[in-house]
């Protein structure tokens, strides 16, 4: 490697290893303290916090935390790709709608949240209109379950699975849905044959983008959820505040960020192409 | 590109310092609540001293912050049973008697709490306690925490998302201290709980109010101040401190170690003891003052406020939190991740 | 199908703004509670004379052009360095920082800097902010360039060495101009990304750093002031119009 490019690498290689490299390993280190009397961290050093871990309890959790996140990025990917198809495939307004998908996103999520909660209450805009329509006549229990988890975290997450499919749809040729339906492919087996397929590598990212945040997520699952469920995100964010374990928050910490790595691993290693 | 990305960086972290007012200046860290709009602007003008509010919305979101000793606060509100903790963490700087003239002003029982016996650390300005605020219009008003077992409010009441308040409820309901932190006791504690979430909407804190507020909700666990909020907007909700007893807590100014202006936070604390500063946040913010003549110049609207001020008779059920023993805290905790999941 | 796609698109479009209609609506309502009680601007007023929201909304600006600015020019010559050379420990690096949820991120960036400070003397503030936003806007960056990178011809920049360009004039004159779209549109992510985080920055803020999502959620969780309607409807009124503008300005090109 040149000097050029050294140097080029030199400021964001400081800023990486500043905020992610130096703070990931003072993290790595307190898993093994012990959890000192007030909160923050003590000696001796010990296997403890990693013993707690085999608690059947917080593997439940882990594996909920899974399960929730890849419900909602499945429903990220069937709701987006029409859109992002639709857009793709749009003449005029391409520009226009991918706009409209992110400008949700430049207010603060959690106002966003809370209307949401307005929005889904027992006395909130939707039981009220269809309580006035008749078509109910007790309000449904649409906030404070898992149903609402799921939709918040489809809701929070949506554009960063629109972005990436729209990214790959734009890149195709409609030639090639064309000639399918000239060789007698009826619309669906075009679109399964030769679009979807076309998208892998839109779907993929999108995948990406959405499952990992997902799993991490605590303050929209905590606010929709009504603190009745409880999700990984939301076990780790307790042990630094109400519970004040730091050591034990930070060994669930690791052992999230490892099972996401080998995964992103696994998947890096089947498509043979460097993550970067 | 490079070069002026670095060099912007320290100019940036510089700037703090050459734009900050020549001014003496005073940083409070607060709860959201406990201002009234004139409190700052008033000691402002008194004193000449810039004062810069912070406010938080939780005892661990506070602690988070200040436990680096590096983080520029003065003053904090922490409540009475996150004194010994801080304490022992070495946060609190030791208050000056001599230049709080007036702490002579707080109730008698604030003279000598049992969480700082000579207020060496910490003056207790604010205080109230949790109870059930209820919906009349909607189901019998309950009377104690074990009514909130009863499957006739089956998802119309919410528990406040605290362990210390969820279990302490249950404590109660099975009469025992709120402080009770034997395995045992928590077991049994948990095992109500378990039996009361099916019956619960969720668990909800500020949330709590709008629900009531708007009817959704029969009953609910909540603060006396923020019931006193959700009265004052709907008249016909009625707040109960609950037979079987239930928990207090009181606020508390406190210097922080790491402060550099000691001198001007000690000034705040005694101005802050004032009545009539005491006063015009009581009426303002809905809490109830632990400076006694203050009293004297509260409207009787609000003295009146059983929320706020209840008879001693009801207090007597009351009882204060205490900092659990770390053992006690790391079952309670892994208690209470095993109700959230069930 | 093509009705159905567009259907299904129209009713998506919906669900993402319900919110924000339902916040706009809100915002011109004359009472303070969820019941409508006649148009007013009284809220909007009282969001402008709000001095609290309105330092904050300068601060979250600030932090968030300065982290892009940082984030942005640090990531782009990254992305263009490892272009054509991988460098392992740095792909690392990148998925750590990317796999990280957010609390995680902060508490141990706050713990990074409590550890610093030990030893520094110096205090939480405008500086831990904006390098822990830089920080997490980083890996976005580097992802979204070197992709925009990966669909690029390689050998343009060689063949303006093989006329005698240096490599930096080669990156400065036939790179980066061909780049600008992925560079513009890291940089819009990373302002976005910054601009709303609330989880980072409320532990790692100073005295002096409240930002404007750490002031929405302080009044959100105190019973939804109908001045944090307001403002949000504004922040999104703005924006919109701005989106416009520039697509009008692009049209007329």
């Amino acid at each position: 490697m040149n000097r050029l490019r050294c140097l080029a690498l030199a400021p964001a290689a400081a800023l990486l290893t500043a905020t992610v490299g130096l703070p990931f390993l003072i993290l790595a280190a307190y898993a093994f303290l012990s959890r000192g009397t007030y909160g923050g961290v003590a000696l001796p050093w010990t296997l403890e916090n990693w013993r707690r871990l085999a608690d059947p309890l917080y593997a439940g959790i882990l594996a909920r935390s899974f399960l929730a996140a890849a419900l909602a990025t499945l429903l990220c990917l069937v709701l987006a790709f029409p859109l992002a198809l639709s857009i793709a495939r749009a003449s005029r307004w391409k520009h226009l709608l991918l706009a409209l998908v992110m400008l949700p996103f430049w207010t603060s999520l959690l106002v966003r949240a809370y209307a949401w909660m307005f929005l889904l209450r027992d006395t909130g805009l939707v039981n009220t209109l269809l309580m006035r329509l008749d078509l109910i006549s007790e309000p449904l229990p649409l906030l404070y379950n898992w149903g609402a988890v799921v939709l918040g975290l489809v809701y929070a997450h949506l554009p960063f699975m629109v972005l990436p499919l729209y990214a790959a749809l734009e890149r195709q040729d409609p030639a090639l849905l064309e000639a399918a339906a000239d060789l007698g492919a009826r619309q669906w087996h075009a679109f399964w044959r030769v679009t979807l397929p076309l998208a892998a590598p839109g779907i993929r990212a999108g995948v990406l983008l959405v499952f990992i945040p997902c799993l991490g997520t605590y303050l929209i699952p905590d606010l929709l959820g009504g603190g009745k469920t409880i999700l990984v995100g939301t076990l780790i964010q307790n042990q630094f505040t109400t519970a004040r374990d730091w050591p034990f928050g930070s060994a669930v910490s690791l052992a999230l960020m490892a099972a996401v790595l080998v995964l992103l691993w696994l998947e890096v290693r089947r498509r043979k192409e460097p993550l970067l | 590109m490079t070069r002026r990305a670095l060099l912007f960086f320290p100019a940036l972290s510089g700037l703090g310092g050459c734009l900050r007012p020549k001014r003496r200046r005073l940083n409070v860290f607060n709860w959201s609540n406990y201002t009234a709009r004139e409190t700052l602007p008033r000691f402002e003008r008194e004193t000449g001293i810039e004062v810069r509010l912070g406010v938080y919305e939780s005892n661990e979101e506070m602690l988070a912050r200040v436990m680096s000793g590096n983080s520029g606060w003065d003053v904090a509100f922490p409540s009475n049973y996150f004194i010994g903790p801080m304490r022992e963490l070495g946060l609190l700087a030791p208050l000056e008697h001599r230049r709080l003239s007036r702490l002579g002003h707080l109730e008698p029982r604030f003279q000598r709490p049992g969480w700082d016996p000579a207020l060496s650390f910490c003056v207790p300005l604010y205080w109230g306690s949790s109870g059930i605020l209820a919906n009349p219009s909607l189901a019998p008003v309950p009377s104690s925490y074990a009514d909130l077992w009863n499957p006739l409010y089956a998802r119309r009441i919410t528990m406040l998302d605290d362990p210390a308040e969820v279990y302490g409820a249950a404590l109660r309901k099975l009469g025992r201290s709120l402080n009770a932190s034997s395995p045992d006791d928590l077991r049994l504690a948990h095992a109500e709980a378990l039996r009361q979430k099916p019956l619960l909407r969720a668990y909800l804190n500020a949330e709590a109010r709008d629900l009531m507020a708007a009817g959704e909700l029969a009953a609910c666990q909540t603060w006396a101040t923020t019931a006193q909020q959700a009265i004052s907007a709907a008249p016909h909700l009625r707040f109960i401190h609950p037979a079987d007893g239930f928990a207090l807590y009181a606020d508390c100014a406190v210097v922080l170690r790491e402060s550099r202006r000691r001198e001007l936070a000690h000034l705040f604390l005694d101005y802050l003891l004032r009545a009539d500063v005491a006063a015009e946040i009581a009426i303002e913010t809905f809490t109830a003052t632990a400076v006694a003549p203050a009293r004297q110049h509260l409207p009787e609207h609000i003295t009146r406020m059983e929320t706020l001020f209840p008879a001693e008779e009801t207090l007597r059920r009351g009882e204060w939190f205490e900092p659990l023993p770390p053992a006690a805290q790391r079952l309670r905790d892994r208690l209470w991740t095993e109700l959230k999941s069930a | 199908m093509k009705r159905a796609a567009a259907l299904a698109s129209v009713a998506l479009l919906a669900f993402l703004h319900a919110p924000l209609l339902v916040l706009a609506a809100f915002s011109f309502n004359e009472g303070r509670f969820a019941v409508w009680e006649g148009f007013s601007w009284r809220w909007y007023a009282e969001a402008a004379r709000d001095q609290r929201l309105v330092e904050a909304a300068g601060n979250s600006l600030w932090i968030a052009a300065a982290a892009t600015l940082i984030s942005t020019a640090a990531g782009t010559l990254c992305a263009w360095a490892l272009w054509k050379r991988q460098s392992r420990l740095l792909t690392l690096g990148f998925s750590l920082s990317l796999v990280t949820p957010e609390i995680v991120t902060g508490v141990s960036l706050l713990a990074f800097f409590q550890w610093l400070f030990r030893f520094g003397g110096l205090q939480l503030g405008m500086h831990t902010v904006v390098l822990a936003h830089a920080g997490f806007c980083l890996a976005f960056v580097v992802f979204v360039v070197l992709a925009r990178l990966r669909t690029m011809d390689a050998s343009l920049e060689e063949a303006a060495m093989d006329l005698g360009a240096t490599e930096w004039q080669a990156f400065r004159r036939v790179t980066l101009p061909n780049l600008a779209p992925g560079v513009v549109s890291a940089a819009l992510l990373a302002f976005a990304i910054s601009f709303d985080d609330y989880v980072i920055t409320s532990l790692v803020a100073g005295v002096d750093t409240e930002t404007l999502p750490m002031a929405l959620y302080a009044m959100a969780r105190r019973g939804g002031s109908p001045v944090v309607n307001a403002i949000s409807t504004a922040i999104v009124a703005l924006l919109g119009a701005a989106i416009l503008a520039a697509e009008g300005l692009r049209r007329k090109e």
